[in-house]
């Protein structure tokens, strides 16, 4: 295995890690606050629907997302009058990562969505501040601690996910061939040198985004309110 | 209230991500690109990427993708969408499977190489391995096999069966998901024995052939190759069976250790 070849199986699996944050995050921070905000009947299902992907083998996941958007899915023919080609390209492997990290991410907005205080907001309200302006400048800067650390659960969730993209994706060198395929692919030709020098590049990049995130957090201050001293 | 009202943090770094995302999803959709995907055989890795660069450098800005698994893994992916133009697999019954299912140009089906197994052991083996009844001795705990609906699982069975050692053997065996994870787990001392193909044991880092089965006793083991319906490269795709087929990919394939296709070839257009 060459260095190139790393170098772009990284540069894959951060591009599918990210991807998948950007399709993940609105939904799971809308359906966080959702969740925190509204008691209905029915509730602890939909908490369990979430937690699905997470709790089902990602085989499973795969699977079904193959048989949801695979060349004789129900959303095939939109997605091909649409001009895009889902199973088998790096777009699956994106998507199952969301997929899988979206129970991390949806559950830490709703609990960090949970933890503010609705003082704080009615106060806001009182003060002329719309609905809107309202979640931008007080509860999701409260909420952030909590809605960073799903993201970063969810993303290097996403980095490691093997299963379902194996399944809809496939392991496709220089296509659909992230971090965790490749060191499965290494293991399976009995390459264990080439599969540790992966390891070290995925450990690498998960310790660069946790560290990331945890500079972060650390920059911003712990709590938006404090008493005035 | 003041410090409650900084929107900026998450907001600023939801937009980044975002940015960065896009940034980096650019360059690898699949466009209009003369990229041809090839998905062989696992065995055939070595032959296959040699003649795959040669190909490319044939004509400007031609640009292969390989894709090497079980030919049953394979076939499996092509029927749910997967990308492939061309499709190299090592028995003719997958090939069979995908053709019924309206996934291969029959046109363009040839037959190109074959093949021999071989019994090989591990380096830490101590005993000799020299007959298909030591298979059953008991120092060798753990017999590496292919899948069964892998073709390489599949040859290894019909020989074992023919030999009277399934059932021995199965009790006994590690099934593995193509003919190079089955060497590869030989080679590494967690199998003391496999069932693989002559030109597997050729690559073996640290495994050796045991010995090989009698050419009698040889299953009936054919390389079929065609142009994939799916695919988008049906020229290339074409180009690059028949370089399969000319001198220098026989050539290629004789030096890794394949043989060429056996007479009966009856399912090649272009047999004589």
């Amino acid at each position: 295995m060459s260095g190139g070849e790393a170098i772009a199986m990284a540069t894959l699996t951060l591009r599918v890690g990210v991807v998948a944050i950007a399709l993940a995050f609105l939904p799971a921070l809308g359906l966080g606050l959702w969740l925190a905000r509204r008691e209905f009947r029915g509730k602890a299902l939909v908490e369990a629907v979430i937690a699905l992907p997470m709790l089902l083998p990602p085989v499973a996941v795969g699977l079904g997302l193959l048989l949801l958007f695979g060349r004789r899915g129900p959303f095939f023919p939109l997605l091909h009058a649409l001009g895009v080609e889902l199973p088998f390209t790096w777009w699956a492997a994106a998507l199952a990562a969301a997929l899988v990290g979206f129970p991390f991410l949806a559950r830490a907005c709703e609990q960090a969505f949970a933890d503010v205080e609705p003082r704080f907001e009615q106060l806001a309200r009182s003060l002329g501040y719309t609905r809107a302006s309202t979640f931008f400048r007080v509860t999701l800067p409260l909420a952030r601690r909590g809605v960073l650390y799903g993201t970063v659960l969810a993303f290097t969730r996403g980095l490691g996910e093997f299963g379902a993209t194996a399944v809809v994706a496939g392991i496709q060198p220089g296509r659909t061939e992230t971090l965790a395929l490749g060191i499965w692919s290494r293991i399976q030709l009995g390459d264990d040198s080439g599969a540790l020098a992966l390891c070290a590049a995925s450990f690498a990049l998960a310790l660069a985004a946790t560290t990331l995130a945890e500079g972060w957090l650390r920059r911003a201050p712990r709590a938006g309110v404090k008493a005035r001293s | 209230m003041q410090r409650v009202t900084k929107p900026g943090h998450t907001l600023r770094g939801l937009a980044m991500c975002l940015a960065f995302g896009i940034c980096v999803s650019g360059g690898t959709a699949r466009g209009a690109d003369a990229v041809l995907d090839i998905w062989a055989a696992a065995s055939l890795r070595e032959p296959v990427s040699q003649l795959a660069r040669r190909f490319e450098t044939q004509a400007q800005g031609r640009k292969v993708n390989l894709v090497f698994g079980a030919s049953s893994a394979l076939a499996r992916q092509i029927q749910a969408g997967a990308p492939a133009d061309v499709f190299l697999s090592a028995d003719d019954v997958t090939m069979d499977r995908l053709q019924a299912n309206g996934f291969v140009r029959p046109e363009t089906r040839r037959v190109f190489a074959s093949n021999q197994l071989v019994v090989v052991a591990a380096r830490e083996l101590t005993v000799p391995l020299a007959v298909p009844n030591d298979l059953l001795r008991p120092e060798v705990k753990r017999i590496a096999l292919a899948a069964p609906e892998v073709p390489v699982g599949r040859y290894a069975r019909q020989w074992l069966t023919s030999r009277g050692l399934a059932e021995g053997v199965k009790a006994r065996a590690v099934v593995l998901d193509d003919a190079r994870a089955t060497l590869a787990s030989v080679d590494s001392g967690n199998a003391e024995a496999g069932i693989v193909y002559v030109t597997d044991a050729r690559v073996a880092k640290t495994a050796r052939i045991a010995f090989a089965v009698p050419d009698a006793e040889q299953p009936y083991i054919v390389y079929v190759g065609a142009v994939m319906v799916g695919g988008d490269q049906p020229e290339l795709a074409d180009d690059f069976l028949r370089l399969l087929v000319s001198q220098d990919g026989l050539a290629a394939l004789h030096a890794a250790g394949f043989r060429p296709p056996p007479a009966q070839a009856a399912s090649s257009p272009d047999a004589p």
